[in-house]
């Protein structure tokens, strides 16, 4: 079995989660009343729906709640918090089931979280909800699908929607938008699709909004490469740039987190395939002085390709570290902490962004029963004591750490 | 690289810091929580043949402490047989060629960390923390010093954490007597150990001792068979204040070494200036200059560090590593005593002062 392999961060404690570690991309942070610092996960496939771990000693996180999905066809994968209010994703297997949409827990009493409302997004063509951004308490930003949006192709079927949630027992869509062409009745064509076996379809993943810029939505458009939005008038979002990089690279652009300050956005693929099978999928560093022309500059050194394509499982990119705009998270513009299912957690230096540096990995053992005899590495959260939580697709669980460099 | 080479290459106003700096751009890049920032440590041990380097590092890497090290060895002589000693309990162990480290095999040395670094990169080695360098008896430590200064040599990749030196009490006194690279060895080390002072009597440890203090005011400590507190030769130093306190000892033994403080934070311009002229028509004499910076144009305090005429890249702190916030040097010179070295400093900062009391918002680029 292969060793952890540990450089510039220290393990502080890892906790599998009793049994139930397999963890999607919903990483949220909550001061409870009394105190706790409890961290809410997303679970990446049922049937766990979401798990709360208190991680005030960061050396000894504690399970505190834990809830079931009503059913085994969903799952949940994506959440947030703000004060003690939580967003849950809902994303059902195939298009047509129930329920898909987001519910909204009251989390005042960690252990006891109760449902204040589901917001239903079920209809013939929709699968619910597979991410959502949900940071200033009023509006919740997602990759959804509606009843009543048709796509032109059954993986077009989410988009970019706007839920107002500020009465929080009545969320009301106030906006959306859809790469045009992806929508039946579009008067644009639809988007050329991928090969087949690489057509992971014209969507949002992560779709960001930061106090910096209100006026802007950064959105992973999965095939559809890196997408910026002017939503200053939310009911009509508008695109004003689009970084469009396949093919020759095999899509599933993932995240888009803008360095405001330094004008540059981290860009991250989605590793979807096994083996290397869509290698390179990569984190980019993209030049954004001029909004509307993004420029690719530099690339995030990579897992070493030899050391770990065959290691079992997926190799690649996957989720950034996002300087979540909230009270209890970490930010920081010239450090980029990825995921990289096998290849671990890594941390780059891009002080100069056209030479990004590794400067720190985390690469646990594989957990005894990962199914691919692999680890896999798939979100990363940092809080503001600069305390890193990074989660296992699988089995693995949580893993607590400290950066050291 | 020419004396002149210390000239504003760190203030430049091209670069990717212009383009992608912020608002917040620090002059060196980004603050570091410590002087090695995320590189990896070297511990470079000299040491006169058979003062016991060997056994050190063999008993370092039998602790748990001394887990994911790799092992550089350059062996002057009869090849082989200290390697032999340290592959059974080190992850990787390298040897270098036949010959002194301090000349020829520099680029011997340049080269093996390099494939070391990128071996470990693509997982073909263990993914060592540290690297320890055994360097031949005779080696000058100067252009280990200097291997470790820039980019194109290691400098991104290494940090030179502790220059170690280890003098046994049997010989030490002697071949610090008639051997000058021996001299030299402790006068630039970090840290020296003192060996076998259980096959002599106190009395003549405490005359090595007292020796290596006329020389160095490095922190000493005693080692028998090799064991001492790993954390002597691994800890990264917050402080360096206890260097910085002890007494002068100029005018010992050909070589001077003497601390500078500064109360009010210097200019870079003035400090780069300083260490410019004292590099190009002293640098072969200059044998180490460190310490910190309280600067006009940086939040944290600035570590620098000059080996001859080679200045390694200034290194921003995040804070000071105590609560004295003034600038202090400490210099190891051939002859070149403190009172020039002062009035050179004072001299520089009148003649840069309007300059940086004009605009002090924008860093002065002097070319």
């Amino acid at each position: 079995m292969t060793d952890t392999a540990i450089w510039n961060f220290r393990q502080l404690a890892h906790h599998e989660l009793d049994g139930f570690g397999g963890i999607g991309e919903g990483m949220s942070i909550q001061i409870a009343k009394d105190g706790r610092r409890i961290l809410w996960l997303a679970h990446e496939s049922a049937p766990k729906n979401f798990t709360a771990v208190d991680v005030s000693d960061p050396r000894a996180p504690k399970i505190v709640a834990r809830a079931d999905l009503p059913q085994s066809h969903m799952r949940s994968n994506s959440l947030e918090t703000v004060g003690d209010i939580m967003a849950v994703a809902y994303q059902t297997k195939e298009q047509g089931l129930q329920p898909a949409g987001f519910e909204l827990f009251d989390i005042s009493v960690p252990e006891n979280p109760r449902s204040i409302t589901f917001f239903d997004c079920s209809g013939p063509h929709s699968r619910g909800v597979h991410q959502l951004w949900f940071a200033d308490g009023e509006y919740i930003h997602m990759s959804s699908s509606a009843p009543d949006f048709t796509p032109t192709h059954p993986r077009d079927d989410q988009f970019y929607r706007i839920i107002d949630v500020k009465n929080p027992s009545k969320p009301v869509e106030v906006g959306r938008w859809w790469l045009p062409g992806t929508r039946q009745g579009d008067s644009e064509p639809p988007p050329v699709r991928h090969p087949e076996g690489a057509d992971t379809g014209f969507r949002p993943h992560n779709t960001n909004v930061y106090p910096e810029r209100p006026d802007r939505a950064y959105l992973g458009y999965i095939d559809g490469g890196m997408v910026i939005l002017d939503i200053s008038d939310k009911a009509r979002p508008k695109m004003v740039a689009r970084w469009d990089y396949h093919p020759p690279y095999h899509g599933f652009t993932h995240t888009v987190v803008p360095f405001f300050d330094r004008n540059l956005f981290i860009v991250s693929d989605e590793c979807v395939r096994t083996e290397g099978g869509d290698w390179p999928k990569l984190v980019w560093i993209v030049d954004g002085r001029t909004e509307a022309n993004p420029v690719p500059i530099a690339t995030c050194p990579l897992p070493p390709l030899d050391n770990y394509m065959r290691r079992g499982a997926r190799y690649g990119a996957h989720n950034l570290y996002e300087n979540l705009p909230k009270p209890n998270a970490w930010k920081s513009d010239r450090i980029v902490l990825a995921t990289y299912f096998n290849g671990g957690l890594r941390a780059y230096d891009t002080t100069n962004p056209y030479q990004p540096a590794e400067i720190g990995y985390f690469v646990p053992a594989p957990p005894e029963r990962a199914p691919s005899g692999a680890i896999q590495i798939n979100d990363v959260f940092v809080d503001e004591r600069q305390i890193v939580y990074t989660v296992d697709r699988h089995v693995g669980g949580l893993y607590t750490l400290e950066m050291d460099f | 690289m020419s004396g002149a080479s210390t000239r504003s290459r760190w203030t430049s106003e091209t670069g990717p810091a212009s383009l992608f700096g912020g608002k917040d751009a620090p002059l060196f890049g980004r603050r570091q929580r410590r002087p090695r920032g995320p590189r990896l440590p070297v511990i470079a041990v000299t040491g006169f043949l058979g003062s016991g380097k060997t056994t050190l590092i063999r008993a370092l890497l039998d602790k748990p402490e001394g887990a994911n090290t790799a092992v550089v060895v350059n062996e002057y002589g009869e090849i082989g047989i200290d390697n032999a000693l340290l592959r059974s309990s080190s992850d990787v162990t390298v040897l270098l060629g036949n010959g002194c480290l301090c000349c020829n095999i520099r680029t011997d040395l340049q080269e093996t960390l390099r494939g070391l670094f990128a071996d470990r990169a693509r997982g073909a080695v263990p993914s060592f923390e540290r690297v320890v360098i055994e360097t031949s008896g005779l080696a000058d430590p100067g252009p280990v010093l200097q291997t470790f200064a820039t980019d194109r040599a290691l400098g991104r990749e290494f940090y030179l954490q502790a220059l170690v030196s280890v003098v046994d009490a049997v010989n030490g006194e002697g071949n610090l007597e008639r051997m000058p690279e021996a001299k030299k060895q402790v006068a630039l080390a970090d840290r020296i150990i003192v060996s076998k002072s259980d096959l002599v009597d106190p009395g003549a440890t405490g005359r090595v001792v007292e020796y290596i203090a006329s020389l160095n005011a490095a922190p000493v400590t005693n080692a028998v068979n090799g064991e001492i507190e790993p954390s002597f030769l691994l800890d990264e130093p917050l402080s360096t204040r206890q260097r910085f306190d002890l007494g002068d000892t100029e005018h010992s033994h050909g070589l001077c070494s003497f601390s500078l403080f500064f109360d009010e934070p210097l200019s870079w311009p003035s400090f780069e200036q300083t260490m410019a002229v004292l590099t190009a028509l002293r640098g072969h004499d200059l044998l180490r200059v460190k310490g910190f910076l309280a600067l006009h144009e940086c939040r944290g305090p600035v570590v620098v560090h000059f080996v001859q005429h080679v200045a390694h890249p200034p290194v921003e702190l995040e804070d000071w590593p105590d609560a004295d916030r003034r600038s202090r040097l400490v210099f190891v010179t051939r002859d070149l005593p403190r009172e020039l070295v002062a009035q050179l400093f004072a001299s520089v900062a009148q003649i840069v002062a309007p300059l940086v009391h004009r605009a002090p918002q924008a860093p002065i680029v002097l070319s």
